[in-house]
């Protein structure tokens, strides 16, 4: 599939591309979230045990599954980049959109910064080398997946694509390798998961859990960002994100089964690379290399996918003046976004060197879950200013509000988690939005046209 | 081997940082800004999908 | 309702707005970083006997620690490193707080700038 990069200035305007398909939608959602199979989501049994992080796989695919229908019936609806941001502005209005954008950048960002990270600790830690750093296969991850995204969408996403359907297959043959089908050969989960550990801190490990569980789907939700791109919208981010999240919930069920039946929870809990370090459990050097190969695949699809989805969003807040409109120009040859991604970069590339990759993970899910509680209220709005049959919907989701329901709920539980390990980082970032909520409020805001906001062909809303 | 790779990928870092700085550059001054920021939230939705009930 | 224009904005003014923006992330992400808030409560429950038996470790884990390359003093560290939860019940008061006033704040003003959005957008028509 290819498209002719003609020097596209028709008439004197120029836009993103529309070249995107539902694989690439696909490509972008699991690209970004896979990673978490890789590491991340094994904190969990950290945090509870690995009885725990089985719960939390469930309960938070719950909570992605309510996130991914809400979000496929909105963004079939409301079509345009920025994904999440256009929908608040249309729905909720001005100031929570300005600071969903922000969401949505911080925990791109910082998921890229956490991708960046582990890629080049993987990659020392392969070496075994002494005095290797990993800075110099940081930049490098960076700075090519920039330049990747810079260079147009179609081709940024068809090497999504590949390699996250790379990274996917390698944990499928792992799978299959280790024979799951008989306990005792090389799995032993009856002796690693006992009675006595499987929840070694009680229930209050499993809410503790909720925390890194995010990590299983956290970015699942980014699909909505490519709207713009995609040649039919209403149909194709429905399709690829529902497809996202099912090829998501079977990997997170395979992975913990082969983790949690090959080491005892407490390395588990702590280790880096759990996928990885099972393969090296089995014995087998293929396994080993392919498994470190696909952990690499894994952080450059997620990296890829997530530099693709903050500078979307940046670029949305610049069209419409919520930032300076600099950032709202699209590069005539290439038609991405350009300025955003060159200004994101050396962002990411100053925290990958700075922060660790727990830090940089809690930032990320952070952001992700003031997010996730704006949805569930953003739907239930949604449903009251547009009643069903005043305007066309892509999709629309079944069970409301039961979804909305149980998604803020979730959301509740996990902002608990969270000041169980980071309250007071979360306080911080909370006053950080809010601080920058009154500036733009205040201050900012006198820059951005009114009525030019709203820009979907809809009736008024009830209610106004 | 690793200590090559390593100082190769500071090299393609450069490289390629290097690259999107100059065609960045090139595309500011040959467009006009106005052309630049065009892109307008919601006219291809006018154009490609027909908005029925 | 008559349109708002809004004033164009100075290529300076253009230029501060973003310093402002890239100080406020940088702060707000890396402050916390530099006082130490960040992570949560982990320490070591020290064990005198460090044998796999002592550690709660059966011959089934024993033999995938060795496998990893542990001995029971390496491990020591990594299975008694533990989580010690408890409720600081002012600090959640203070973080509910600061979360629902967050919230309201949001939707109260952004409710506000809407209702002048939607009367632009369709008394105009």
């Amino acid at each position: 599939m290819t498209i002719a990069l003609e020097p596209a200035v028709h008439g004197d305007k120029v836009s993103l591309l529309r070249v995107l398909g539902p694989a690439h939608v696909w490509a972008l959602g699991v690209g970004i979230v896979l990673v978490g199979e890789f590491t991340g989501w094994n904190f969990a049994a950290d945090k509870g045990g690995a009885l725990a992080a089985l719960i939390v796989c469930w309960v938070v695919g719950l909570l992605y599954t309510s996130v991914a229908m809400i979000d496929s019936e909105v963004t079939s609806t409301v079509a345009a980049a920025g994904g999440q941001y256009a929908q608040a502005k249309h729905i909720v209005g001005p100031l929570m959109a300005f600071n969903v954008a922000l969401f949505l950048v911080f925990a791109y960002t910082m998921l890229e910064v956490s991708d960046a990270i582990l890629l080049g600790d993987t990659i020392v830690a392969k070496a075994g080398v002494e005095g290797l750093n990993h800075n110099a296969f940081i930049a490098a991850t960076i700075v090519t997946l920039a330049w990747l995204n810079y260079r147009g969408v179609l081709m940024t996403l068809n090497v999504n694509f590949v390699i996250t359907a790379v990274a996917y297959v390698s944990i499928v043959i792992l799978f299959f390798s280790v024979s799951p089908w008989t306990q005792g050969a090389v799995l032993k989960l009856n002796e690693l998961v006992t009675p006595g550990n499987a929840l070694p801190y009680g229930w209050i490990g499993v809410i503790a859990a909720f925390q890194f569980g995010i990590w299983y789907y956290l970015g699942i939700e980014g699909t909505t960002q490519a709207a713009e791109e995609v040649r039919s919208p209403a149909r194709s981010l429905p399709y690829g994100t529902m497809a996202g999240m099912i090829t998501l919930l079977i990997a997170a069920a395979m992975t913990w089964y082969v983790c949690a039946s090959m080491m005892p929870w407490e390395y588990l809990g702590t280790t880096y690379y759990p996928l990885w370090d099972a393969a090296k459990l089995t014995g087998s050097p293929l396994l080993e290399n392919l498994l470190f190969i696909a952990t690499l695949l894994a952080a450059l699809a997620s990296a890829n996918g997530c530099i693709n989805d903050a500078a979307r969003a940046w670029f949305s807040l610049g069209r419409d003046r919520y930032l300076p409109s600099w950032f709202a120009a699209v590069h005539p040859k290439y038609r991405t976004p350009y300025r955003s991604i060159l200004f994101l970069l050396p962002i990411a590339l100053a925290f990958a060197f700075i922060a660790d990759l727990n830090q940089a993970i809690t930032f990320s899910i952070l952001s992700g879950v003031l997010q996730y509680t704006f949805m569930s209220i953003n739907i239930m709005m949604f449903r009251k200013k547009w009643p069903l049959g005043s305007i066309r919907r892509g999709y629309t989701h079944p069970f409301h509000p039961l979804p909305a329901i149980v998604l803020f709920c979730l959301c509740v539980v996990t902002f608990f988690a969270i000041f169980l390990g980071f309250g007071s980082q979360l306080i911080a970032m909370v006053a950080f939005y809010f601080l920058i909520s009154l500036w733009f409020h205040f201050y900012r805001y006198k820059f951005v046209r009114r009525g030019a906001q709203f820009t979907m062909p809809w009736p008024k809303p009830q209610g106004y | 081997m690793w200590t090559v790779l390593s100082y190769a990928s500071w090299g393609i870092s450069i490289v390629l940082a290097l690259w999107m700085l100059y065609d960045w550059f090139k595309i500011d001054t040959t467009f006009s800004e106005e052309v630049l920021t065009s892109s307008r939230e919601g006219e291809l939705e006018a154009v490609s999908e027909k908005h029925r009930i | 309702m008559s349109r708002y224009t809004p004033p164009e904005q100075s290529k300076a003014g253009q230029v501060f707005d973003i310093a402002v923006v890239v100080v406020a992330i940088f702060v707000a992400l890396w402050l916390p970083l530099k006082l130490g808030l960040a992570g949560a409560a982990k320490s070591i429950d020290a064990l005198d006997a460090k044998t796999w038996e002592a550690l709660g470790q059966n011959p089934t884990m024993a033999s995938i620690w060795e496998k990893l390359g542990y001995t029971p003093e390496t491990a020591h560290d990594i299975i008694q490193n533990r989580f010690h939860y408890f409720i600081d019940w002012p600090t959640l008061i203070i973080m509910a707080a600061v979360l629902i006033g967050y919230f309201i704040f949001l939707f109260r003003a952004s409710d506000r700038e809407y209702r002048d959005v939607i009367n632009e957008k369709f008394d105009d028509k």
